[in-house]
């Protein structure tokens, strides 16, 4: 027994000795789990809001009332107004609110036209433009739209239609006709106990959801006009959204492994023999940095292809571009592999910080969940991961068919982000301390 | 060739060069020698440009070396002292990489893997992967893979750390054969033996700092001693050794004693004391001064303590 003891005690010398095992066994987690919390507002539940552009063209009292709710609801942001060519931000109106929406500023654009709800509409009409560039994202915005409405609109319906029937009748020929029809109701529904009074507030609680009948009056009393002004022509939307994410991802899985390959270099003095051969430092790294660009590019090629013969992704028609961002989003996800070889002075490090560095580049990047569920703090995070920025160029390339132009903003901060990070792992080279 | 002047190197609060300084001619076979952390390794990347000297000055072929000028490095070929091939690929692969860093055009390349491989007794081993290689071929490929350029100057760093015999003697063969061609060899090894055998001058080094420097006559010279009396422990040299201190420098281990006579000593006398304790005659021997020797008498310390 004294010996087992030994032998168990000599394994956790060993473990704890290993501080990359201590990291990924313990740090890691943790890590992990606070990045979840804080993208799922665990402890921090400001969301910034989906952005959702917003145009209010009628002076219908339901339109103001819509406008003011969705206004006090932290899952929107409402944007009423754009940047023009000269930087000034002038209000949307029906053509410049469906651009900012083509453009991929906003993933929806609620409209209320002029005659969204008049002295003679029998309902309320809307139109929503939408960007069905994140699926879950569009799911919520469609469902929380029509809650909201559902639930506003009933009251003032109901409130309009009895002063136009007083207006009509008089006070007492409405009070006849709401009788009337209360009587017709209850003999053509024995037992419903049907009243005007609970018409209205079968109306005004829930939007009618918990009753087949209330459900159907509200329901056609409210016309919402969808319209997907992006990516109606991709035949299998899904797999184009994500593959961009997945694939950056997987990316810098395989340049965290090349880090490893440098380093295991370094250990089994292959690299001294390049630093004895005629090349310089910065001829070795910028080789190094080379190869390992080139196998990004192959791979992220290699998954598209994959993603077209899978899932009939189409990466042809804009392949020029998609190669572009390709090329940036491998050169970037480089420089962080070469900047992981340059921190870490074992492949056990290396791999520790590259899985800590890769997953929540993921996560907060926006390759798991879209980036507007997590918290204002941890959007801002994510435009400093090389994640957001590459899915964001290939969702410009593949799902909006975006030419050189649209898709430079994306390419000229990929090559900031990879300029910035190898520069900081060429100086981290030069100094000498990773080399020998 | 190699001119090495007051180099000093030095890690956080660490020496390891002070002040070194000496010269190799062309076709020198030039050891260094020293115990580990003695800056043998130091003082090797330093001379291929991996690091450059905190202080002092070092140029190879009349030029200052550098790591951001590669160009010198044409000229020079490195053993590291670790083995530094690729072990997944096979020999020829790997001769193939490293023969084309130095610009060799494919029909050179191929004339000269040729010519490595046969030197090192490889040539059947060539498609081999280095995984499945011995700790020795590994060795003679490691030195092999230096070669392929001709270089004018060979850096070898312990090559023959932890190889069998018929393989040491490979690589002694072929880098005596390359010196006989002209190649100026630097050579760096704890083995005092392999100094003597291969080298034509030598330096002793110890803390980052040059002991002596010379041929190994020269070195010898040093020795206040010709030659060494060695006597097998038996029953009759228990208590010997406080009576033969008065005749020079005793040093005792577990099998024998040896004395190193003071040049003032009368031989006869100390096998006098020898005789009168009843050692056997057989029991006595001789042995030349060797660097090891020279290395106890400068630092007081063996090679490997």
């Amino acid at each position: 027994m004294k010996s087992m003891v030994a032998l168990i005690r000599s394994y956790f010398m060993v473990f704890l000795a290993d501080r990359a095992a201590v990291a990924l066994t313990f740090i890691v987690p943790i890590f992990m789990i606070f990045i979840f919390g804080e993208i799922f507002g665990g402890s921090h539940p400001e969301s910034s809001g989906i952005r959702l552009a917003f145009l209010n063209l009628s002076n219908a009292p339901v339109a103001k009332k819509i406008e003011t709710t969705l206004d006090s609801m932290s899952t929107f942001t409402l944007v009423r107004t754009f940047k023009n060519k000269d930087g000034v931000s002038v209000p949307f109106d029906t053509l410049s609110i469906q651009d900012f929406v083509r453009r991929g500023n906003a993933p929806a654009a609620l409209v209320l036209p002029v005659d969204a709800f008049t002295d003679t509409s029998v309902g309320l009409k809307v139109c929503l433009y939408y960007d069905p560039r994140n699926d879950f994202e569009m799911q919520i915005v469609q469902g929380m739209l029509q809650k909201t409405i559902m639930q506003e609109a009933p009251q003032v319906f109901m409130q309009s239609m009895m002063r136009q029937a007083e207006k009509k009748l008089g006070k007492a020929g409405s009070a006849s006709f709401s009788n009337d029809i209360q009587t017709a109701v209850n003999r053509h529904f024995p037992g419903a106990h049907f009243t005007t009074d609970s018409m209205l507030s079968l109306a005004t609680t829930n939007g009618g959801t918990s009753d087949s009948v209330g459900r159907g009056i509200v329901k056609n009393m409210v016309d919402i006009r969808m319209e997907q002004l992006v990516g109606k022509d991709i035949s299998n939307p899904m797999p184009t959204r994500s593959v961009g994410g997945w694939a950056m991802m997987f990316l810098l899985f395989t340049l965290s492994s090349v880090a490893n390959v440098l380093i295991d270099e370094r250990r089994n003095a292959v690299f001294v023999r390049h630093l004895a051969a005629p090349f310089s430092r910065g001829q070795i790294l910028l080789s190094r940095y080379i190869y390992s660009t080139i196998l990004g590019i192959i791979q992220l090629v290699v998954l598209f292809l994959a993603g077209t013969l899978l899932f009939g992704i189409d990466i042809f028609s804009n392949a020029g571009n998609l190669l572009l961002v390709i090329v940036f989003a491998a050169a970037a996800a480089t420089g962080f592999g070469m900047l992981i070889a340059s921190i870490a002075r074992t492949a056990a490090q290396a791999s520790a910080l590259g899985l800590v560095l890769i997953l929540s580049m993921s996560a907060i990047g926006g390759a798991w969940f879209p980036t507007t569920f997590m918290p204002a703090t941890i959007q801002a995070l994510s435009k400093l991961t090389i994640v957001y920025w590459s899915m964001e160029a290939f969702m410009v390339v593949l799902w909006r068919h975006g030419g050189i132009l649209d898709v430079a903003p994306y390419l000229g901060v990929l090559a900031g982000i990879a300029a910035v990070v190898t520069a900081l792992s060429v100086w981290r080279f030069s100094k000498g301390q990773v080399l020998l | 060739m190699i001119s090495v002047q007051n180099v000093t190197k030095r890690f956080s609060n660490i020496t390891a060069l002070n002040a070194i300084s000496f010269e190799v001619q062309r076709g020198e076979f030039f050891g260094l020698v020293g115990p580990n952390g003695a800056g043998k390794t130091t003082l090797m990347n330093l001379l291929i440009g991996q690091r450059s000297p905190d202080e002092g000055s070092l140029t190879i072929f009349g030029e200052h070396v550098s790591p951001d000028d590669p160009s010198i490095r044409l000229r020079i070929g490195f053993v590291p002292q670790a083995i530094a091939l690729y072990d997944e690929l096979s020999a020829h692969d790997n001769l193939l990489i490293f023969g084309r860093f130095y610009g060799l055009d494919r029909r050179t390349l191929k004339a000269r893997i040729d010519e490595v491989m046969s030197a090192v007794q490889l040539s059947d081993r060539r498609h081999d992967r280095v995984k499945n290689f011995s700790g020795g071929m590994k060795r003679r490929l490691n030195v092999a893979a230096s070669l392929l350029h001709h270089p004018e100057l060979l850096l070898c760093d312990e090559p023959t750390v932890g190889v069998d015999p018929q393989s040491r003697n490979a690589i002694f063969d072929l880098l005596t054969s390359l010196n006989a061609g002209g190649t100026t060899i630097v050579y760096t090894s704890h083995y005092m033996e392999e100094i003597e055998r291969l080298c034509t001058r030598t330096a002793i080094i110890d803390h980052g700092m040059l002991q002596a420097e010379g041929t190994t006559r020269e070195l010898l010279r040093l020795l206040p001693f010709d030659e060494t009396l060695i006597i097998k422990r038996s029953q009759e040299t228990d208590g010997l050794e406080p009576a033969l201190k008065q005749f020079g420098d005793v040093i005792g281990d577990q099998d024998k004693i040896e004395l190193k006579p003071r040049s003032n000593t009368k031989i006869s006398d100390a096998l006098a004391v020898l005789e009168r304790a009843g050692v056997m005659y057989s029991n006595i021997d001789w042995r030349k001064p060797t660097l090891e020797d020279l290395f106890l008498h400068l630092t007081g310390r063996r090679m490997r303590d």
